[in-house]
């Protein structure tokens, strides 16, 4: 008897649990709710979504992931996918989904707040934010004369075992694609070798940093603005490092743009328009202005952190961001055996 | 988790075949079950052939490949033989000596179950931070996997007829002899099952590998994924992993040989004499202790210590909460419906003898082996292209669970079903029950424990997967696994502890269950 | 004239190819026990399997009542046999109570009216009405078989099988439960087809026993008839000890060693093995000073407690004879004595 009854309410209890976690667990596909599939930082896209949803009102949701999981995974839903708004930390996933033919076309105002040089020309997508490609490199270990004075530099026999990078995330990616588009196939490869050779491997951006910190390498190259995030922090990843900005248009100081587009499959198309407008109007870039993201500011003249150098001091290459091929640095760095 | 060799009580002389046929309704479930199992095995097979011999021949043979095999396979070579003897070690000394303290140490040695491999990794990495390669994934995968042996040798130790070891003794045989020519042939069976799963378990592990930098087939397929989705690159990996899987389950069969399942014989022997240590009671003491420390103490003092330095700002409320109701509420329905369908499988390997039966034992065999990254990727492609609907959902995820996750319910609802005689059924169904009330009535109830060990060893492997949930959680998903890995990878340790802790407290319940199960004698 | 209860015409049944029973032919009729006895292995346990239902003949029908409830082309459900059975084990579920292993025959009835059944059941059993309450794991042997006989009988079926119910049994309870079983169900009238190796128990307690060897009956008779008058060598090795002295049979007489014993009418005259049972030899010693024909010495002696073996060789060629009699005052070694033979034997080839 005593059983049953405790068997009765173990069946009870497994069916609200069920209930409670399907609910829970279903994909918020709410009609009224804006869906970004968003490769930037988690923490930068909710202050956006935070301030747009305060001044307009409209519910956002986002899918975490990254640039090149999520330019594919939009490239293979076609025009089935339920996201609206594609925003990224990179250009070379936003150049993909724009070849697919998934971008609609943004609204003159969005684009007439953007600068030509920090988006394509197709005006299917455009820049929201810029990084800039650094070599953070261990104070204690190179003095100002020793540091490389090109990222190709690198490849180097000298180089060997004192550099390191992250070969497997986007970002990375990025420059390399940036590389390709100026210095071309061969001399792409040979700096790939060069790097399979003599560099150390680390997962991502922060690894490397820490990693050149704790001087297990020299130097690496990774993107400005985690060395600032850190310094405003605790300074525990960064420390005993400082930045050092190839300049003169070498390949190793490419600024890479975020991007973000509106998808010509999305059944919001005004919302999705007017998320990137603000994005990139004065609000949003103020975010990047006030906030602690650190990464440059591209649209509606808004200045960079005060603790940053200027843009336009940086001295980048020009690369039209439509251009840069993510596939044939995929197919380069798995030549080279990095992937 | 634990899959230790099933026992199987004699059958009788004068009924040489098994009970009839099962219903139309069990062999439909069943089969559909075996031909889903089939999906990833097809996955891989179909991109093989989709992208043809020459590319498929370039993106294997390839020195980045042969980075990965030598990784991986080194990664097994020395971390289960190592496995065995700190797990070989420990059962002998809890179970066999006069230890001080054997009480206290038996149940300890369990916990590493508890828990999750990338939780450990993080531990260590938070203790010495350039930890990385093969070392560091050996350090980590032993102290992780090593219980999976200590388990089952300490339940055999435990049932071990002494009268052989005595008649070994009278023959003139010292402790070592008898421990080397005795007592470790009649753990063999025990071995060779812990060992094959930890094999398993190594090859499928993803996280704890990644989180320092020691690149084996997982996390290079993991990193194919995140960089072309869909492409060749990465369902050639897994082909080369799947059969990476095989060799492993072959080596295990024939050194198995033609014993299937370790006989328990009727009623528990009689204990045996604690060997003495006398003099090296010290030494093992510190032994003991030392493992403790680095399996169990590094881990929870990293933990205790990311939390002390967050303070009270990484336990963000709202979003661990949301991510406990996740992660609890995926588990419970994914255990649930696990062993719901366990049952017809079950059914069907331990009472009939058709072909149905024997095509269950080699899918189950199969599958079981398959690391979850395959089981992911082959749904993704599978729902992308021919199943849309289904893409991103919460049903997949569970499907995929329930994939993955089966053979674990299977193995103690298969022991559960072995142990009630079919006399009970036979004796029910003469008092005027029918089979299906019957069922309901005996065999159910009786199964009832293993099957509800089954469901909370599902429970816990689920709410603490990462790989597959990476790839198929839908939208607005966010379990402990993944809230845990995302703040880990950016280096945000403190914020990742809270996430840490709850994991393990998760995972405690079933520890003790199945320390219970050990020590009961028929569980097994 | 009364229904047969049960009736088996014709059964045979095979396994991977291996024939396990031939033509079988049985009748049970009302309130009566029958025994079929054999040796492990020889069928009889797929025979109470076969009419239980849990297998289906490959030739032959069964019925039971009056209703066939087997044949090869269709079999009633073990579940709507309205059959008792009763395994060797007992087979009791281990995670119900007495009480509840009882009553679980008993569905759709009032809890009231089970409650008083399962009481009735119990006394029926001699088992006290405290047990409902207690798990099979607490019981003994004995009692956990008398359980298993009330769970049976709950259901009031018309026929009764028993699966060797007393093997399981120390052999010092064995006597007093089968007794006290064999009364139970004569008392409530009911039909019992009871399989067992024991021929002890089979003679014992049934009606109507059935020697099987090799899935055939070698013979279907009363106690009695099987056992003074059976029809072949095995059946009567089987059911008990046989003395077998060669003789020469002469219109329904043997003439042997032993003297002129009557037999069966229908022996063909001539030599022949004439089969005593020991119980019919009594030795007697004779004084040295009386006749020497028909006088035999004995050789050696087995002192078995109860009983003495004497070996006696006779006069003449013939064999050593065993004699198998009480122990008190048994003759000594080399004792002349005379074998006389009680009641009539049995010629068989």
């Amino acid at each position: 008897m005593r059983r049953r009854r405790w068997s009765r309410i173990a069946a009870a209890v497994s069916v609200v649990a069920v209930v409670l976690g399907a609910t829970a667990c279903s994909s918020s596909s709410k009609s009224d709710e804006l869906l970004i599939y968003n490769a930037q930082h988690e923490s930068l896209t909710k202050e956006w979504i935070d301030a747009f949803t305060k001044e307009t009102g409209i519910k956002v949701t986002y899918r975490q992931g990254g640039d090149t999981e999520l330019g594919n995974q939009l490239i293979a839903e076609g025009d089935a996918s339920p996201a609206d708004v594609f925003l990224t930390e990179n250009s070379p996933a936003m150049a993909a989904v724009e070849k697919a033919g998934l971008f609609a076309d943004l609204n003159k105002d969005t684009l007439d707040q953007v600068p030509a040089q920090y988006r394509p020309a197709t005006g299917k997508w455009t820049g929201v934010a810029a990084r800039s490609t650094v070599f953070v490199y261990n104070k204690a270990r190179l003095q100002p004369d020793q540091l490389p004075k090109s990222m190709l530099d690198l490849e180097q026999p000298a180089w060997r075992g004192r550099w390191g990078g992250a070969p497997a995330k986007a970002d990375f990616q990025a420059i390399v694609s940036a590389l390709l588009e100026l210095e071309g196939e061969q001399a792409t490869a040979q700096w790939l070798a060069g790097m399979k050779a003599g560099a150390k491997i680390y997962n991502d951006n922060i690894a490397t940093m820490k990693a050149v910190n704790a001087g297990e390498v020299d130097g690496g190259i990774i993107y400005h603005y985690y060395w600032f995030r850190d310094q405003a922090n605790t300074k525990e990843g960064s420390g005993n490092t400082a930045l050092h900005y190839f300049k003169n248009q070498d390949p190793g100081a490419f600024v890479s743009l975020s991007g973000g587009g509106v998808l010509k499959s999305s059944k919001k198309q005004d919302q999705a328009q007017q998320f990137i407008k603000f994005v990139t109007g004065k609000a949003g870039q103020e975010v990047l202005e006030k906030g602690t993201s650190f990464e440059y500011p591209v649209a509606s003249d808004v200045p960079a952190n005060p603790a940053l150098p200027p843009l336009d001091s940086l001295q980048a290459p020009k690369v039209d961001p439509s251009t840069l091929d993510a596939q044939k640095v995929t197919d380069l760095m798995t030549k080279a055996g990095l992937l | 988790m634990v899959a230790p060799p099933v026992s199987r009580t004699a059958a009788p002389v004068s009924r040489p075949d098994k009970a009839a046929r099962p219903g139309p309704l069990v062999s439909a479930t069943v089969a559909i079950l075996v031909a889903a199992t089939c999906i990833p095995l097809g996955y891989v097979v179909w991109g093989a052939v989709s992208v043809g011999w020459t590319r498929a021949y370039e993106l294997v043979v390839r020195p980045r490949v042969g980075e990965l095999l030598f990784n991986t396979v080194g990664l097994v070579v020395v971390t289960v033989p190592l496995c065995v003897v700190i797990g070989v070690g420990v059962a002998w000394l809890v179970e066999r000596t006069d230890l001080p303290g054997r009480a206290f140490w038996r149940p300890l040695f369990v916990a590493p179950l508890a828990i999750p491999a990338f939780v450990n990794s993080y531990a260590w990495v938070g203790v010495i931070p350039s930890l990385h390669g093969l070392w560091a994934g050996v350090l980590v995968a032993t102290l992780s996997y090593f219980p999976f042996i200590y388990l089952p040798v300490a339940a055999t130790l435990r049932r071990l007829d002494p009268a052989v070891e005595e008649s070994a003794r009278a023959l003139g045989s010292d402790s070592t002899g008898v421990f080397f020519r005795v007592v470790l042939p009649q753990l063999r069976l025990a071995i060779l099952g812990g060992g094959l799963l930890i094999g398993v378990h190594l090859l499928a592990e993803f996280g704890a590998f990644a989180m320092v930098r020691f690149d084996t087939f997982t996390v290079a397929i993991f990193q194919q994924f995140q960089v072309t989705f869909d492409g060749a690159a990465g369902s050639m990996l897994a082909g080369v992993l799947v059969l990476l899987c095989l060799v492993l389950l072959v080596a295990e069969a024939l050194a198995r040989g033609r014993a299937r399942f370790s006989r328990i014989g009727a009623g528990a022997p009689r204990a045996a004499n604690p060997i003495r240590l006398g003099r090296t009671t010290i030494a093992a003491e510190t032994a003991l202790i030392a493992l403790t420390v680095l399996a169990l103490g590094v881990p929870g003092w990293t933990i205790v210590r990311w939390l002390w330095i967050g303070g009270t700002k990484v336990w963000v409320l709202d979003d661990i909460a949301t991510a406990l109701g996740q992660t609890i509420g995926l588990a419970t329905v994914a255990a649930v419906l696990t062993t719901v369908l366990a049952f017809p499988v079950a059914w069907v390997a331990v009472r009939s003898n058709g072909v149905l039966a024997r095509a269950v034992e080699g899918a189950n065999y199969v599958t079981s082996s398959l690391p979850g990254i395959v089981t992911a990727l082959a749904l993704v492609t599978v729902t992308i292209h021919a199943a849309r609907p289904l893409y991103q959902s919460v049903a997949l995820i569970v499907f995929a669970y329930v994939l993955l996750f089966i053979p674990r319910a299977l193995v103690n609802v298969r022991a559960g079903l072995a142990q009630v005689p079919p006399g009970l059924e036979e004796a029910s169904r003469s008092l005027g029950s029918s089979p299906a009330a019957t069922f309901l009535r005996v065999t159910l109830r009786l199964t009832a424990p293993a099957a509800a060990a089954g469901a909370s060893l599902v429970f816990v492997a689920v709410a603490t997967e990462l790989t597959a949930t990476l790839l198929l959680a839908p939208t607005g998903t966010n379990t402990l696994s993944m809230r845990f890995w995302s703040l880990s990878s950016e280096l945000d340790y403190a914020a990742a502890a809270p996430y840490a802790l709850v994991l393990v407290v998760l995972a405690i319940p079933v520890t003790l269950v199945l320390f219970r199960q050990s020590t009961k004698v028929a569980a097994l | 004239m009364t229904t047969t209860i049960l009736e088996i015409k014709g059964l045979a049944k095979s396994f991977n190819g291996h024939t396990v029973l031939h033509d079988i032919d049985l009748a049970l009729q009302p309130a009566t026990m029958t025994a079929v006895v054999g040796s492990s292995g020889c069928g009889k346990t797929t025979l109470l399997r076969l009419i239980a239902g849990f297998e289906t003949p490959d030739a032959g029908t069964i019925t039971i009542d009056g209703r066939q409830v087997a044949s090869p082309e269709s079999a009633v459900a073990p579940h709507r046999r309205a059959v008792g059975y009763v395994a060797q084990d007992g087979a009791l579920f281990p995670h119900l109570t007495v009480g509840q292993n009882i009553a679980y025959g008993l569905r759709g009835a009032a809890r009231a009216e089970v409650r008083g059944r399962v009481g009735e059941l119990l006394e029926t059993v001699s088992l006290d009405t405290s047990y409902a309450s207690r798990r099979p794991h607490q019981l003994s042997g004995g009692q956990q078989q008398r359980v298993a006989l009330a769970r049976a009988l709950a259901r009031q079926p018309v026929l009764m099988l028993l699966d060797e119910p007393f093997s399981a049994l120390d052999t010092g309870l064995r006597a007093s439960t089968r007794k006290a079983v064999a009364g139970l169900l004569t008392d409530a009238g009911v039909t019992t087809l009871l399989v067992t190796h024991d021929q002890e128990e089979a003679l014992s307690i049934s009606d109507q026993v059935a020697v099987m060897r090799d899935g055939r009956f070698t013979q279907v008779g009363s106690p009695q008839q099987v056992y003074r008058h059976p029809t072949d060598r095995f059946t009567a090795e089987f059911l008990g000890d046989c003395i077998s002295v060669s003789c020469t049979v002469a219109s329904g007489v043997a003439d042997c060693a032993l003297g002129r014993i009557p037999v069966q009418a229908s022996a063909a005259d001539g030599p022949a093995t004439l089969v005593l049972r020991p119980e019919q030899l009594v030795a007697t010693v004779v004084s040295d000073s009386e006749q020497l024909d028909g006088v035999g010495t004995v050789i050696a002696t087995e002192f078995l407690g109860h009983d003495v073996l004497l070996t006696i060789d006779p006069a003449g060629d013939a064999a050593p004879i065993v004699v198998r009699q009480h122990s008190l005052n048994p003759p000594p070694i080399d004792a002349k004595v005379r074998v006389e033979v009680v009641g009539s034997g049995v010629v068989l080839n």
